[in-house]
């Protein structure tokens, strides 16, 4: 049997508002940080263009599967506070999704943070048990697995996820853990007791980054021909995990990706040997084949598959060790609104709008970003730490 | 291949960047075999020139400039004739030595002051015509009262010659939309720079070039006030000269800023390169910028570079900063950020040196030869 198992991210970010130096201390500007227009603007536009009709669509082929057709999920706090705030409506679609009892939830930090990175791991904590306690007033639910931000990864994070009660994890399946062996199999971390779910990066990227490419070879993308190379593969589970914006938003309608979803479980249903699994079922069904020693963080993200998409540069580091030292004042200080605001700037897409790697990876960031390059958006963040220390 | 080039101004003589762009391009094209002989008015400087397939040959003499404005000097009256009579003598210095030495492969001008001689030896003698415009007369005028008759020349010269190079995107925008030229025979060709060697950082945010309407630098001062308060220590270089020059002290004084801004005048190459190096902040706020050879040659001093989002050079240059240039406001806070924050002005400088390799005058030369190809 092979285990087909997918797995969305689902986050928004909040974007901030335009902050120079001028506006730096002082007590009278209406200092709001976040662009709660633009955010709305943004969130609105994405429900319409995927959230609403992809949750309905999965809706329906878990209604028409019958318990055959399973995934998994992550929501973000900072989504979920839109989802509140602006249309509720989405979430009622996820929880409609979660009674199926074919989707699984899978552990977040609340705020998609780089909390994870920090010498202490106290902030990594607070957010995991934030996120925890979020998911379970919605859907009333424990998850078992967890999904770092990004699926940042390494010993010390697996560590502390163990500790804190998880069976799985989810990374990237990358060469530079695996070497010759392969992503589809369980594997164990070396120093906890934690299952580790690997990304195969080849097939999530066909559908992730290359489904509306007509100048890949495998263009046009159909349901039954990737069915048919998942059929193919050696190993207990396939892990596709993607992006859940991926439908209609990074790949719109008109690529014919909402129909691609809509034939992919019966195709792949269709292959006597494969089966969908959610990421706590796979946790429960297999066993770990070999172990993975991570010392160094890996991720899903660019080329490198590393940090460098948010630690990259000098600016970068320059603000995310500004973000940790602002922290620990906050923290003595014992302010819950300053607080609450340094941890929606911990968000890492901050991070991510000032790298600088050029080239391919240069432009997915410039697609995702709303300032005109990195310089910008270090300015406008690295501005708004600043009149948030003066704050403190 | 033999090309004849007729320009106007070469180092060591110069007063903008078609100068710049004429040096470095006809020494890349004679490292690659092809034969230039560059026609330009005789001048006070003798050229600089060791290259044997490379011929500079001076023209008559004439006190006009490519960036002259015919109202703006004291030739009124004769500036459309001294134009008309160069052009006559560079065609016939030309002809001359075509029934010495054999015709030419191509002929290729730049802007609109030898555009005329440029069409008659098309005409004449059947010579494919380039023509590379480095600034249009709406930008000369910085898109206020442009002068008709500069405009006539431009259009003439763009619909007669075989293919048209635009130093940006931006500039063969303009090409089309303003020029009614067909898309298909433009071909942009961005500058270059020779690398400036970087010195010792001081606080000195500079702005560099003719102080025109075009350049924008008013809008440089006014930042500049917004940013004294905030960087006490900053000092502010004016370089250059041009008619604004007596306006932009009285608007320093009466900014409140006179004791911090510096008017250099006109600087030798030398001392070019020297503020280039010292400086810790380019900005280059242009009102219309084709493309901005200074943007380059200061981010190839390790100056980081805030440049006019008008600017051939900003669509074309990943690592720096824009801004409108009317956005005072958000020049200042620019300015101010890289001067405080020093991982923003190291990680710019950085990048942005590993960006400039890929402006070369080598690439220059490759881009140019396969427009010669396309019309011989």
């Amino acid at each position: 049997m092979t285990s087909v198992c997918m797995y969305f991210e689902v986050h928004q970010p909040m974007r901030l508002n335009k902050f120079s130096v001028f506006n730096i201390g002082k007590d009278d500007n209406r200092s709001e940080y976040f662009n709660r227009k633009l955010n709305e603007q943004i969130f609105t536009k994405v429900a319409k263009k995927c959230y609403l009709p992809t949750n309905n669509l999965l809706l329906e082929l878990i209604r028409k599967h019958d318990g055959n057709f399973n995934i998994s999920f992550s929501l973000t706090g900072t989504f979920v506070e839109y989802c509140q705030n602006f249309m509720p409506e989405v979430l009622d679609s996820f929880k409609k999704l979660f009674r199926t009892g074919s989707v699984d939830m899978l552990e977040e930090t609340y705020y998609h943070s780089l909390s994870s990175l920090y010498d202490e791991m106290d902030e990594f904590e607070e957010q995991v048990k934030m996120h925890r306690q979020m998911i379970k007033n919605i859907f009333n639910y424990k998850p078992r697995v967890f999904r770092n931000t990004e699926a940042i990864y390494d010993n010390r994070i697996a560590k502390k996820v163990t500790d804190m009660g998880y069976k799985g994890i989810l990374t990237e399946g990358t060469e530079k853990i695996l070497g010759w062996r392969s992503p589809n199999y369980l594997y164990k971390s070396t120093n906890a007791d934690l299952k580790v779910l690997l990304r195969n990066y080849n097939l999530s990227d066909d559908v992730g980054f290359r489904f509306s490419a007509q100048m890949w070879k495998g263009w046009p993308l159909t349901a039954d021909k990737y069915a048919n190379w998942m059929s193919q593969v050696q190993g207990d589970i396939i892990n596709l995990f993607m992006d859940y914006e991926t439908f209609g938003e990074h790949q719109w309608t008109e690529t014919g990706i909402f129909d691609f979803l809509r034939h992919l479980p019966g195709e792949v249903l269709k292959h006597g040997h494969m089966d969908f699994v959610t990421a706590s079922t796979a946790v429960e069904k297999y066993d770990a084949v070999g172990e993975i020693d991570v010392p160094w963080a890996i991720s899903w993200a660019d080329e490198d598959r590393d940090v460098s998409t948010w630690l990259g540069n000098d600016m970068q580091l320059a603000c995310f060790n500004e973000l940790k030292d602002i922290g620990r004042k906050i923290k003595e200080k014992k302010d819950s609104e300053l607080l609450a605001t340094w941890r929606r700037l911990q968000t890492s897409d901050h991070l991510y709008y000032c790298s600088t790697k050029g080239l391919a990876d240069g432009d997915v960031h410039a697609y995702f970003s709303p300032y005109d390059g990195p310089y910008d958006g270090f300015i406008n963040y690295m501005n708004i730490l600043q009149d948030l220390k003066q704050k403190v | 291949m033999k090309i004849a080039m007729i320009g106007w101004e070469y180092p060591p003589f110069k007063a903008g960047g078609l100068a710049t762009h004429c040096y470095g391009l006809t020494r890349s094209l004679s490292d690659k075999n092809v034969n230039v002989d560059f026609y330009m008015p005789k001048t006070k400087h003798s050229s600089n020139n060791d290259k044997s397939n490379l011929k500079i040959i001076e023209v008559g003499e004439t006190e006009i400039f490519p960036y002259d404005r015919p109202d703006s000097k004291e030739i009124v009256g004769n500036f459309y004739e001294a134009v008309y009579y160069y052009n006559s003598l560079v065609v016939s210095k030309i002809e001359k030595n075509i029934k010495k030495y054999g015709k030419y492969d191509a002929i290729h001008c730049h802007d609109w002051l030898t555009i005329k001689a440029g069409i008659s030896l098309k005409e004449k003698w059947g010579i494919p015509l380039v023509l590379t415009i480095h600034s249009t007369e709406y930008d000369r005028a910085g898109w206020l009262y442009p002068n008709q008759w500069f405009i006539d020349i431009e259009k003439d010269g763009m619909q007669k010659a075989d293919r048209v190079i635009a130093v940006s995107n931006f500039t063969k925008k303009v090409i089309i939309e303003k020029y009614g030229i067909n898309p298909g025979k433009i071909t942009v060709v961005n500058n270059a720079v020779y690398p400036i060697a970087e010195g010792s950082k001081k606080e000195i945010v500079l702005f560099l070039g003719r102080l025109t309407i075009q350049k924008g630098a008013e809008f440089f001062l006014r930042a500049a006030q917004k940013v004294k308060d905030f960087e006490p220590d900053a000092k502010f270089v004016v370089a250059g000269t041009g008619d604004m020059l007596p306006r932009l002290i009285n608007q320093a004084i009466d900014l409140g800023i006179s004791d911090r801004t510096i008017f250099t005048g006109r600087l030798t190459d030398e001392e070019v390169k020297h503020i280039y190096s010292i400086s810790s902040v380019y900005v280059m706020p242009s009102v219309s910028e084709p493309f901005g050879i200074t943007a380059l040659e200061a981010i190839s001093a390790g100056t980081p570079t805030i440049a006019s989002k008008t600017a051939g050079f900003s669509e074309a240059f990943k690592n720096c900063l824009r801004v409108d240039f009317w956005d005072t406001d958000e020049m200042a806070n620019k300015i101010v950020s890289l001067l405080r924050y020093d991982p923003l002005h190291k990680t710019l400088a950085e990048e942005g040196k590993r960006e400039i390799d890929l402006f070369t005058w080598d690439s220059v030369a490759d881009k140019t030869i396969d427009v010669y190809r396309g019309v011989t």
